[in-house]
């Protein structure tokens, strides 16, 4: 058997050169981070300035009275609902208020912005496009 | 970030080109000492039949055909398709020793030696005898396995969970959501993004806007 197959076999032959090299190993003075985002600005005299907005703040609602729990029972039938498009939504949010007005004289071409039309995503806090939230 | 990754990508782990299958299940500890990675055995030939070809499944009744036992039904306990194996309950016996210790010899059971798949046949459930099986179709379009001898259809097995749960006869605890309420339809379509509507529920009021910022 060739030498690379006894190095697959047990790693007899040295440390595993492959695995990261983390903060978990490595001397005291090996200092590095795991990843996590900076909270802040490091002013010139090397004073760290946290920002508060930046620091990610949970919104909870009070779950009383709630009904879902963590798991889900055997007993329930496997399945899923059909996903949500852009043409399901507007089929069940919009086009019965448009059609509502269209049967009354009352729908105007012009003025779509009651029915949720969106001219433009600036001055919005969540823009849909380009996305500038998360989920 | 990272570790996250590879753990995600080490759910699915691919056996390697070559894997020699045996009767144990690949990531038991009997399976790691017979198959080490890196190790590289000579090719085992195996007859191929199709994914939608495999007939013999697990709680299916079988005849031996050929063998130390051959002419006795039994229950198929194991399947392996890779190798076209399947592990009749009490058939095709050899004696080992188990549980080997220092002083003590062990146990000595009888264990069961794979059968290949044309060793095996089908047995018909009215007539109990062995039968060639062909997959068909019924009238409503279900697939089904139908003996050519008779023409009776062969039910599939049921198939247990590895778990042993049994959905039917399960109670609830007090972590699980009920099926009423799972199936429950809740969502109520609307135009604003979720964010959004945690805003106006929680009375968060926000006026002031990011600064813009350009990217390429």
């Amino acid at each position: 058997m060739g030498l690379l197959a006894q190095l697959a076999r047990g790693l007899v032959r040295g440390a595993d050169r492959m695995s990261p090299f983390t903060s978990k190993r490595g001397p005291r003075s090996h200092n590095k981070g795991r990843g996590a985002k900076k909270l802040g600005v490091l002013t010139s005299s090397k004073k760290f300035l946290l920002v508060k907005e930046m620091v990610p703040q949970f919104v909870v609602p009070d779950l009383a009275g709630f009904k879902l729990k963590p798991y889900v029972s055997y007993r329930a039938p496997e399945g899923s609902e059909p996903p949500l498009t852009a043409k399901l939504l507007f089929s069940e949010v919009v086009a019965p208020r448009i059609e509502k007005d269209v049967k009354e004289g009352a729908f105007d071409p012009n003025d779509l912005q009651k029915y949720g039309f969106e001219p433009t995503q600036e001055g919005k806090l969540f823009q849909l496009f380009p996305k500038n939230y998360v989920r | 970030m990272r570790v996250s990754a590879l753990l995600g990508l080490a759910a699915r782990t691919k056996l390697p080109s070559g894997y020699r299958h045996g009767t144990w299940r690949p990531g038991t500890g009997p399976e790691q000492r017979k198959n080490p990675p890196g190790q590289r055995r000579n090719k085992v030939f195996v007859e191929p039949v199709g994914r939608d070809e495999w007939k013999v499944f697990c709680g299916d009744t079988v005849q031996v055909l050929a063998g130390k036992d051959a002419g006795k039904q039994a229950l198929v306990t194991q399947v392996v398709r890779a190798r076209n194996w399947v592990v009749v309950e009490g058939l095709n016996t050899h004696y080992r020793y188990i549980n080997r210790l220092a002083k003590f010899s062990g146990t000595y059971i009888a264990s069961e030696a794979p059968l290949l798949l044309s060793q095996v046949a089908l047995v018909d459930p009215e007539d109990r005898k062995p039968t060639e099986v062909q997959w068909r179709y019924t009238e409503e379009g279900e697939r089904v396995r139908v003996s050519l001898r008779t023409g009776r259809i062969i039910p599939l097995p049921l198939r247990q969970r590895r778990d042993g749960v049994v959905p039917e006869q399960w109670i609830d605890g007090p972590k699980d959501t009920s099926v009423e309420d799972a199936l429950e339809k809740t969502y109520l379509p609307s135009l604003r993004t979720f964010e959004e509507e945690i805003m106006d529920a929680a009375g968060i009021v926000e006026t002031r806007r990011a600064r813009k910022s350009y990217w390429y």
